[in-house]
């Protein structure tokens, strides 16, 4: 990590976050970054923006980045597209639905491409989202790739999780499905405008009405008439911060060490390391139990 | 983990310019290509697409221009890339451009203009070489 990189972010350059932003997408030295970065900034907001394909993300993103703005705090977005599995390769096309404002320094986009597998979002967002924290942006917006169910992987990221429906989305039963719905936040009937949005409140309402527990608020939006924009920032600066202080940075430290773990298990799998290919045999023959197994693979990859 | 850097390609239409059926074609030939191609869309201001190539931190800058404006328009982008501390930043241009324009615009510091007729694998190969080069 060259120390002149962090120095300059550490002065507000831009071109110098925008960087360091790119070395955190790679993986490159996140341990060495989260370090010297620090416990996360008290007082900011994450909020991870869920919902299927064409549902309007983007578009609401953009938005209620101008909402936001209006008010005053600073918006950083993070817009994750997926990316192919087969060339690597994406198309990002989610920030020209937003607005472009190069005259304001309080407006920050970043696009990301998501490789399958980790849950909708791009690997290392919390470095991410990190790096924007501590440069001073006051919210975070984080865009999901529209999956729709089961990308409940932006949970643990966010302080406040919106999900977006819209008009005609499915009959009753798929808000009975497990996942999304359990970990909204804040339930958006999007693109309000059109017919049967009532409709799809009443269902979502319907469900949520027979869940114990803690209830989302449930808004219809509209991002062409503007309707329901000014609610939906209310709910969500208002909502309490889930993020919990980890002012130990213990939290960080594990997930590093998971990756590190996986890493290194890879590496020996790939070089078929004959050290592990005897605890595999040892394990499955039952020679060893499971306990002593992981031990001895723990002894192994931390020497390795 | 760490994976190979994909190059970053910012493309995008400034100025009053509609057309952006061949800038759609030429993004997915480069996201089949491998590359991670971030779509700016239409109508941009210069001083827009220059804030979208910082934050993006991109390797490549694509401009297309069929509305004539391309010496107004990719001088004044140049211009502010250079203002902004982007000089790393590789500049392509495509669409309807006279010969004379395009010695011009070499000139200014375009690295390739792609016109009429240009193939798809001969903007990814350009791109790769360069890519081998050093550039990005």
């Amino acid at each position: 990590m060259p120390d002149d990189l962090l120095e300059r972010f550490r002065h507000r350059d831009r071109l110098a976050l925008a960087r360091l932003l790119s070395r955190a997408a790679r993986g490159e030295g996140v341990a060495d970054l989260l370090a010297r970065l620090g416990p996360p900034a008290k007082g900011g907001r994450v909020v991870a923006v869920t919902g299927s394909g064409g549902v309007g993300k983007s578009t609401l993103v953009g938005k209620l980045l101008e909402t936001i703005r209006r008010h005053g705090p600073t918006v950083a977005v993070l817009a994750c597209d997926p990316q192919s599995p087969l060339s690597g390769g994406a198309l990002l096309g989610d920030r020209f639905r937003m607005p472009s404002r190069p005259d304001d320094d309080g407006v920050f986009i970043r696009s990301l491409a998501a490789a399958g597998g980790h849950g909708a979002v791009a690997d290392h967002l919390d470095v991410m989202v990190r790096l924007l924290e501590k440069f001073g942006f006051d919210v975070l917006l984080i865009e999901t790739v529209g999956a729709g169910q089961g990308d409940t992987a932006v949970h643990a990221l966010a302080d406040v999780v919106v999900l977006l429906l819209q008009p005609e989305t499915g009959d009753d039963i798929q808000w009975e499905k497990a996942g999304l719905l359990e970990v909204a936040d804040v339930i958006v009937i999007h693109k309000a405008d059109l017919p049967g949005a009532a409709a799809v409140e009443a269902q979502v309402r319907q469900t949520l009405a027979l869940s114990a527990g803690r209830q989302p608020a449930v808004l219809r939006v509209s991002s062409r008439t503007g309707e329901g924009l000014e609610p939906l920032w209310e709910v969500i600066r208002d909502l309490p911060p889930r993020r919990a202080a980890d002012e130990s940075g213990g939290r960080d430290l594990l997930r590093l060490a998971q990756e590190a773990v996986a890493e290194r298990f890879a590496r020996a799998e790939a070089t078929r390391d004959p050290a592990l290919r005897r605890i595999l045999a040892d394990w499955r023959g039952g020679v060893v139990d499971g306990d002593r197994a992981v031990a001895a693979l723990l002894r192994l990859l931390a020497g390795g | 983990m760490t994976s190979a850097a994909p190059i970053r390609v910012v493309l995008a239409k400034v100025g009053l310019d509609g057309h952006d059926r061949g800038i759609k074609v030429v993004a997915r030939a480069l996201r089949d290509a491998g590359l991670h191609v971030i779509y700016a869309g239409l109508w941009q201001t210069p001083e827009a697409v220059v804030r979208t190539v910082a934050d993006e931190d991109a390797d490549w800058l694509g401009l297309s221009l069929l509305s004539g404006a391309h010496m107004t328009l990719v001088p004044r982008v140049l211009q502010l890339l250079r203002e902004a501390g982007l000089d790393n930043v590789g500049v392509l241009v495509g669409g309807i451009v006279p010969e004379a324009d395009v010695t011009k615009l070499l000139d200014m510091g375009v690295a390739r203009v792609f016109g009429p007729g240009t193939s798809l694998p001969d903007i990814v190969a350009f791109l790769r070489q360069r890519a081998e080069a050093g550039h990005a």
